[in-house]
């Protein structure tokens, strides 16, 4: 797999996935860019689900000092955390 | 004399008029100020026609005018309903219907969505809007046909020195809406007297002071939430506001705010733990809170670690008795999982289905009696009588002159009379004659460090009345082995406690107010 039809393949996947488990998103058809902590849409426990995600779907490692806004506040944000996690995780390039 | 709500804050504004009160962000303000407000927005309020005992609903994010409007409607002689934020529109609807709400205060951006859902709530009257929309000022405007007021206009009008209070202590000050187990949520009448007994109550037992620097981080549409707001104001401390999503940022709040005192959830003390608190040092906070559900071990381990000066106290209350026990600090180490004992001026009592006191050790029902047991569920007289009813353990003589808060918890006590969660009344698992807690269970699940979220159900088992299934949530991304789970659970437990079936979940139903939604797991066995 290519980077680029990696990258493409982690956005949509986050993409698909804040869609359809924050209906707010939904509503609003958040970009990829829009902030999605300021508006509301994701909250505390959205938060957690947003990392139970991410863990699962690519074998990411959150640690506490991971959670923060510039991490989560958009979709971007998250593919770039995704991105940062997976070339810094030993092993992990194929 | 303090017998309504807002005399408590107007107590405390004559007594530190220029002392903080209130922080939200970079917003600061004087108990003078909060005070002067709320005379201006009960004015507003009144001119716009509310009339006593009307029901006000506050439907605002953690805020400077979600704290003025608690405090306006008191003032105005109507009754607050706050309304948490995450709620969606229909449960809104379904609060205002059921309350017959005449006011919403919110903001416009608010309103614009929960309008299609408030079309048929005909009590509605009129709608007051914080915050401009669009850059233009509500006043005087109407919405859905109806007159729309503004909060900051409000909050210009003079107030004039007759002002005259048109209720007393015992008349309905506050409904907070919960889920229970089954149906909608219903909204629980506390009475100002409710409130401030709560208030003096708590107070007391935390020792909270004009010194206290207390942060909310739980909603008002909460009681333990509303509590801290209301024993900041009573005792003239200061409440500082912060919504937040990240552990950081309560981490951020606690340490910049030189905050003392914090109320939290399990799931607040979860984030905690997991989201760096041993990483930093809290010299000014004084007591910890934890109230709506027993905290992990886990975590509460990793808290006394974190905090080895603060004191924590595990409390339990349920909103239709506002608040009800707590364990003293001192007793952490000898019994890290009980509830502790009844708050001052309270009587608990662990009741069998006779009606009678249980010895040590056998499981009954907590009964709440005190000056926090609640007037009931709104417009719901059958329900009401089912939780409130007479203390059978007073002279026939009395009549049924008192009544006493049947929580539906099952609890056992020690020895030494302190208290300890056993269960619902409703998810009590019977297996093989053994009556088995949800809870005790789910902690050892717990125990394997693999798990962050576990519950587990009673399913029909002809010769053993019920086995156990455990509805399981991974820690983390690594597959779960359930065989390993529950050969610790042999390890761990008598073998009618250990569950027979497992389902890995990626996350459990909870309700509203991010309880293990027991009902729904039920349903998706078909029960």
């Amino acid at each position: 797999m290519n980077d680029v039809a990696e990258n493409k393949n982690a956005t949509e996947q986050i993409r698909e996935f804040v869609l359809q488990k924050f209906p707010l998103a939904r509503k609003r058809k958040v970009a990829d860019s829009d902030n999605l902590l300021e508006s509301g849409i994701i909250d505390s426990l959205g938060v957690l689900d947003l990392v139970a995600f991410l863990q699962q779907e690519f074998a990411v490692a959150v640690a506490d000092e991971d959670l923060t806004p510039e991490n989560f506040q958009n979709i971007e944000c998250m593919v770039r955390f995704v991105e940062r996690s997976l070339e810094l995780q030993p092993g992990s390039v194929e | 004399m303090d017998f309504l709500i807002h005399h408590m804050l107007r107590h405390s504004a004559a007594r530190h008029a220029e002392k903080e009160a209130f922080v939200h962000g970079a917003r600061r303000l004087t108990y003078q100020e909060v005070a002067d407000r709320c005379s201006s927005v009960a004015c507003g309020l009144r001119s716009a026609g509310m009339r006593r005992g009307d029901r006000v609903g506050i439907y605002l994010d953690p805020s400077v005018e979600q704290v003025l409007s608690i405090f306006s409607v008191s003032q105005a002689g109507g009754v607050y309903v706050p309304i948490n934020t995450v709620l969606v529109p229909e449960q809104v609807a379904h609060i205002a219907r059921d309350c017959g709400m005449k006011t919403l205060i919110t903001t416009p951006d608010k309103l614009e969505i929960l309008l299609p859902v408030l079309h048929d709530v005909s009590s509605l009257q009129f709608f007051v809007l914080a915050g401009q929309s669009n850059g233009q000022d509500p006043a005087g405007t109407k919405v859905d046909s109806k007159p729309a007021h503004g909060f900051e206009e409000m909050l210009r009008l003079p107030v004039g020195d007759c002002w005259q209070d048109w209720g007393i202590s015992v008349d309905l000050a506050a409904i907070l809406y919960t889920s229970g187990s089954t149906g909608k949520p219903k909204g629980v009448m506390l009475s100002h007297a409710n409130v401030m007994a709560g208030s003096t109550i708590v107070s007391t037992y935390l020792e909270i002071s004009d010194r206290e620097r207390i942060l909310a981080v739980l909603p008002f549409s909460f009681d333990a939430g509303m509590n801290q707001l209301m024993t900041a104001f009573q005792q003239g401390g200061t409440i500082v506001l912060v919504k937040f999503v990240f552990a950081k940022e309560i981490i951020d709040a606690l340490i910049s705010e030189r905050v003392t005192g914090l109320a939290g959830v399990p799931t607040v003390w979860s984030l905690l733990a997991n989201g760096g608190i041993l990483k930093h040092k809290f010299p000014d906070l004084r007591y910890i809170t934890n109230t709506g559900g027993a905290m992990p071990q886990a975590v509460l381990k990793v808290l006394r670690e974190a905090l080895p000066a603060t004191k924590i106290f595990l409390m339990y209350g349920l909103t239709e008795a506002f608040r009800s026990t707590y364990l003293p600090p001192e007793e952490l180490d000898h019994r890290p999982t009980s509830m502790g004992k009844a708050i001052p001026d309270t009587e608990i009592l662990v009741l069998n289905d006779r009606g009678e006191r249980c010895q040590p050790g056998e499981v009954g029902e907590l009964v709440h009696r005190g000056p926090t047991v609640s007037m009931g569920y709104w417009g719901n007289p059958e329900a009401t009588n089912r939780v409130l009813k007479p203390n059978p353990l007073l002279p026939p003589e009395l009549g049924d002159c008192e009544k006493a808060c049947y929580s539906g918890d099952l609890v056992k006590t020690d020895e030494d009379g302190f208290l300890y969660y056993v269960g619902r009344r409703d998810t009590m698992i019977k297996s093989s004659g053994y009556r088995i807690s949800p809870t005790e269970v789910e902690e050892v699940l717990f125990q394997t460090g693999k798990i962050r979220q576990a519950a587990v159900i009673g399913i029909p088992d002809e010769v053993l009345g019920q086995t156990i299934k455990a509805f399981l949530v991974a820690k983390d991304s690594t597959q779960l082995d359930c065989d390993a789970i529950q050969g610790y659970c042999m390890e761990k437990m008598p073998r009618h406690m250990v569950p027979k079936q497992f389902e890995v979940m990626k996350e459990l139903p909870k309700t509203s107010s991010g309880k293990v939604d027991y009902p729904a797991l039920r349903r998706r066995e078909g029960l």
